[in-house]
């Protein structure tokens, strides 16, 4: 007779306490693999993927679908597109090669041999009081009025630097996130002015976006954190990691998670700011820190942030996320074809049994590489390394 | 005991021990730039809730599919640096003519695949923020990567210019530890920072030395901003806080002031983060007044300048330097003789980084072909190269894509640096 490994010579049962410990130092104090923590629950595989099952498990999130991605076979000026804007029926596309204006369902390029002052665009924005559009380029600013390109550089204004990351119109007003600091210009007056790190709280020169909101111009200041800029005061504070290190994040939700912010948008009484290690939500009073382990967030490496009303669209790396501070709605695009899928985490944390929620969709974005988004009614643009996209919501 | 009690015993110690292994080669992961354990930021109250450099950071976007074009004629590589209207143009020349001598010998070896490289040179100083307009004339000149920059402001300005437009960029100047720190995966740095500089300096004095007072006069700018902090939050987590830090301004040339503030703080030491220049004039001022308090500086102050200025006053002072040129390494020799002999001048350690620099850059065009992504890939795989046996010594990069290899120290006596190693050398990664 063989003998069982669980039984002596004389099939007496091993002693129950032993076999329990046994067990439980098996089961129980196995570590976790890498990336798990207790609480975080993996993927959850689509059961059900009808329109209705994924609005609901959306809760109040707006979701789209339908997407119908415009290359450089569609006339787009080329497949990296930096940014889109949006202006009533206009869609805006900066890219590597030019600037893409699509209207009435077609492409057309404008680009240095039109006026503008580089191909490669970074920014645009529109001014709701003139209707101008203000074009951050590789190589300096081009205001675009009644069928006109006019170009300021470092040489003939005040403009802090010819690399314009991000432009903002607030009125008469218009700012600049530049490589050699931020800008204002007066468009009034015909006035610069130049902020960084000898006039404004700024630890280094260098800024990467800028937006306005509130009574502030909110400053992504690369290496120092956001900078608020209020309007009425005149008077400038800054937000900063408060662990000062750039290594780590000692506590999330202590203030904005890293000194290299790349984007702000503010929008509802909520700051976004975007960073490579994370996002970080401000409501005026309390900051949180999001990042991929911890919560739906797709990427740290934030690429851009907008807010829209309640909702906060981050472009990163790996893909779309909007969230608006209890569910994420993410937007990935399958690796060999042109399908993609919907991540639905509802709960602003991976925690407490949260799971994704995985929807199937056939068509997706152009490419999970994303630099940019804007809205246009209830439709959406994304721009990615690869094209941009158009989006639909869904009903 | 009974045989299946020591199955389950033996089961039970593999198990054990098991963790135990698993708990020691946890216990072997290296902190984040080899920082030592007494030193590691909030190690004493607070575990971080995330570190960011556990892991390097991939580049998801698209581009690697792209072909080599056909027809060139030449393969242009890209050179940022200080060439004009700085203080910085000693260095900034010896490091042009370092990526110039690379440049020849890979022409001499076949270029690639028999296509000449050519050398696209930029000036980073004049414009305000011109660093980030050359990194677009760059791309505009169809370069496949560049090499740059020494200046800690123009480098950063690059590098931001640099992702957007996706050009690999091989740092072999900048000492300031926040280059890498900012998880752009465009850019590899091949030269020790000041965070390592900071550490040796911290144990040496603290450690070897048995000194507990320091004083420090540095900079009033962003290399002496950047370059002393780790070096005072060393001290401060090594129980030895400062005792005083105080700045001078660029183009200063009395200390009188810093020098009685530093006697007032009654310290046993004294550290310098300093240009060559300033520091060779810090230091002789400060033995005029008769103190005799040891000297300790940063890479910095290993400059013929501050022999030169400081005289016998440098007798004594120590500091950190990123690489041995006096090492028997006959790679290192033979770069010494061919340098000298094209151009007439010995060899300092920016034109020794930039001859290692671009010897990997080329060595990862050759091998990844005429494709940004690809090189990029290449350069950033932690594997290629790895270990690289440069003529600076060997170089190991971090998950930061920095380097993170051995420092060397130095000591002035009978007017020559004398080499030694870090008294951290043990902590690197072999």
């Amino acid at each position: 007779m063989k003998k069982s490994l669980l039984r002596t010579k004389k099939k007496k049962l091993i002693p129950l306490p032993l076999m329990v410990i046994v067990f439980f130092f098996i089961t129980g104090f196995l570590p976790a693999g890498k990336g798990e923590k207790t609480g975080t629950s993996k993927m959850e595989q689509p059961v059900l993927s009808t329109k209705a099952d994924i609005l609901q498990e959306a809760s109040d999130m707006p979701v789209y679908g339908n997407w119908k991605t415009f290359t450089t076979k569609d006339g787009l000026p080329a497949n990296k597109v930096f940014c889109v804007r949006i202006d009533d029926d206009k869609v805006y596309a900066g890219t590597k090669h030019g600037l893409g204006v699509y209207e009435n369902g077609k492409w057309k390029t404008y680009s240095v041999k039109d006026g503008i002052a580089h191909d490669g665009i970074l920014s645009i924005d529109v001014s709701e009081l003139t209707g101008d559009v203000w074009i951050g380029t590789l190589g300096g600013l081009t205001r675009w009025s009644g069928g006109t390109f006019y170009t300021f550089t470092q040489l003939n204004s005040g403009l802090p630097n010819d690399v314009i990351y991000s432009v903002v119109c607030v009125g008469k007003d218009v700012w600049v996130a530049t490589g050699g600091g931020a800008g204002h210009y007066n468009t009034y007056t015909d006035q610069w002015e130049i902020y960084e790190e000898r006039n404004a709280p700024m630890h280094e020169p260098w800024t990467y976006g800028v937006c306005a909101g509130d009574n502030k111009i909110w400053i992504a200041a690369w290496g120092g954190g956001v900078i608020e800029y209020n309007t009425k005061t005149k008077k400038f504070r800054d937000y900063v990691d408060p662990d000062e290190q750039m290594e780590l994040d000692v506590f999330p939700d202590d203030g904005v998670v890293h000194d290299i912010t790349t984007g702000v948008s503010w929008a509802d009484g909520v700051l976004w700011v975007a960073t490579y290690f994370g996002l970080s939500w401000y409501d005026g009073a309390h900051w949180k820190g999001y990042f991929d382990h911890d919560s739906g967030l797709l990427s740290n490496f934030i690429n851009y942030v907008k807010a829209n009303g309640r909702v906060g669209w981050i472009c990163t790396d790996s893909g779309l996320s909007s969230f608006d501070g209890k569910t994420w709605v993410n937007y990935q695009k399958n690796k060999n074809n042109s399908s993609g899928k919907i991540l639905i985490v509802n709960g602003p944390k991976l925690t407490n049994g949260v799971k994704t929620k995985e929807f199937p969709s056939k068509t997706s974005i152009a490419h999970n590489f994303v630099l940019g988004v804007d809205f246009q009614g209830d439709d959406i643009w994304v721009a990615t390394s690869n094209g941009v996209s158009h989006g639909v919501k869904i009903k | 005991m009974k045989s299946v009690y020591k199955f389950l015993l033996i089961f039970l110690l593999v198990i054990i021990s098991g963790f135990q292994l698993s708990g020691q080669e946890k216990g072997k992961k290296k902190n984040y730039a080899n920082t030592p354990d007494e030193i590691v930021p909030y190690e004493r109250f607070h575990k971080p809730y995330l570190n960011f450099f556990d892991t390097p950071q991939l580049f998801t976007g698209p581009g690697r599919n792209k072909p080599d074009p056909k027809g060139l004629k030449e393969v242009r590589i890209g050179f940022l640096g200080p060439l004009d209207s700085t203080e910085l143009v000693p260095q900034g020349r010896q490091m042009l003519n370092g990526c110039i001598l690379a440049i020849e010998e890979a022409n001499k070896n076949g270029g690639y695949k028999g296509i000449p490289f050519k050398l696209m040179v930029h000036n980073d100083f004049g414009l305000w923020g011109a660093a980030a307009n050359k990194v677009v004339q760059m791309d505009d000149e169809h370069v496949w990567a560049f090499v740059g920059s020494i200046d800690d402001i123009n480098t950063h300005v690059a590098l931001r210019a640099t992702l957007k437009l996706e050009i690999p960029m091989v740092n072999t100047g900048d000492p300031d530890p926040t280059l890498t720190e900012t998880r752009i995966p465009w850019l590899i740095r091949v030269i020790s920072d000041d965070r390592q500089s900071s550490y040796a300096l911290a144990e040496y004095i603290y450690k070897v030395k048995g000194l507990t007072r320091v004083a420090v006069i540095r900079v009033d700018n962003r290399y002496g901003r950047v370059g002393i902090k780790e070096f005072r939050e060393a001290s401060l987590r090594m129980l030895h806080p400062l005792v005083l830090e105080i700045r001078y301004r660029e183009g200063d040339t009395v200390f009188a002031k810093q020098i009685q503030r530093v006697i007032d703080s009654n310290p046993d030491a004294i550290v310098l983060w300093a240009n060559a220049e300033a520091g060779g004039m810090i230091i002789k001022q400060i033995r005029e007044k008769g103190i005799t308090l040891p000297i300790f500086g940063c890479d910095r102050l290993m400059s013929p300048e501050v022999l030169k200025i400081a005289g016998k006053d440098a007798e004594g002072l120590v500091t950190t330097c990123q690489y041995n040129p006096t090492l028997n390494n006959p790679k290192l020799k033979a770069f010494q003789k061919h340098y000298y002999e094209r151009f007439g001048i010995e060899p300092d350690v920016f034109a020794a980084h930039a001859y290692d620099g671009m010897n990997i850059l080329i060595a990862a065009i050759r091998k990844a072909g005429l494709n940004r992504y690809r090189i990029r890939d290449v350069l950033t795989d932690l594997k290629t190269f790895q270990g690289y046996e440069g003529i600076t010594g060997k170089i190991i990069f971090d998950d930061a894509f920095n380097d993170i290899g051995s420092i060397w120290m130095t000591e002035v006596k009978n007017g020559k640096y004398h080499f030694f190693h870090s008294p951290l050398d043990t902590l690197v990664v072999k």
